[in-house]
């Protein structure tokens, strides 16, 4: 079940809801304007060749870019969406300049505190895992 | 719990050992959301009434130290996650106090022997000591 609808209110959530498609744009270009801005110089941001110097696949995505564009995801989705917690963990580099999906799965509904627990996942086009995490916001009632 | 582990947690957890200031840039911030792909005014808008930073933004500062200058060192730590627990809105402009501490250290043993997580807790607060957020960076050391 995938919901295209924007949410405003908690009553409007469905349990095991499939947040909308969100495809982030991970072009190399994005990712050394952050990883700038943030203050990260490693080459392994920068570009393809030095980071496949580092034994990596190609330039990585920030760990911290791949969790805000979950964060995003969620607000796109609930643009009222006040994130209380979010946890990831970087299974595998998010390698830029390809294409990658994120999800998110409603699994918890809590109404009387205004609590909605989100399940979320980075996976590149074969469908690998990068990163996945879970997020806890509250809506409106 | 290993011994070992147990004697670290006894030692180390819930000591602050590090204390920095953060200036929260308004263009920095905005820029950040840019990047990540937010599209919630409140991020992106400075005159917006509601104002303030993507809720990640303060799992991209870091201390001056992640770890305590003594604390021992296994092997070579790597990245394995970050969490972000936000209490109170972070206002663009403002300037935060963050305080680190270990906030849990424990262990997971698979087939290439054991591994040692830290969880080091970067702890943020306003110029009133209100506490506004904090943000844990899980390292994980796969034993020499």
């Amino acid at each position: 079940m995938t919901i295209s609808k924007t949410i405003s209110k908690i009553m409007d959530v469905e349990f095991g809801a499939n947040l909308p498609a969100f495809e982030p744009d991970t072009s190399l270009e994005i990712v050394k304007t952050f990883a700038t801005l943030i203050g990260w110089d490693g080459a392994r941001f920068r570009d393809h060749e030095a980071a496949r110097k580092e034994g990596l696949a190609g330039a990585m995505v920030p760990g911290v870019l791949s969790q805000g564009y979950l964060v995003a995801m969620i607000h796109q989705w609930a643009p009222m969406a006040e994130i209380k917690a979010i946890d990831t963990v970087f299974r595998a580099p998010v390698i830029a300049d390809e294409p990658h999906s994120i999800t998110g799965v409603v699994t918890d509904i809590n109404e009387d505190e205004g609590l909605v627990e989100i399940d979320l996942t980075v996976a590149n086009e074969k469908g690998e895992t990068r990163v996945f995490g879970t997020a806890s916001v509250s809506l409106p009632a | 719990m290993d011994a070992d582990i147990d004697e670290l947690r006894e030692k180390y957890l819930n000591q602050p050992f590090d204390e920095k200031t953060f200036y929260m840039d308004p263009a920095v911030t905005i820029e950040y959301a840019r990047l990540c792909g937010e599209t919630a005014g409140r991020f992106l808008d400075r005159d917006h009434p509601d104002f303030q930073t993507p809720p990640t933004y303060i799992a991209s500062l870091s201390g001056r130290r992640s770890l305590p200058i003594d604390f021992p060192r296994f092997g070579i730590g790597m990245d394995a996650g970050k969490g972000v627990e936000c209490l109170n809105p972070v206002r663009p402009g403002s300037t935060l106090t963050g305080r680190t501490h270990l906030h849990d250290i424990y262990t997971k043993t698979g087939r290439s022997g054991r591994m040692v997580f830290v969880v080091s807790r970067l702890e943020f607060f306003d110029e009133n000591g209100l506490h506004l957020a904090n943000s844990d960076s899980r390292s994980v050391i796969r034993e020499k």
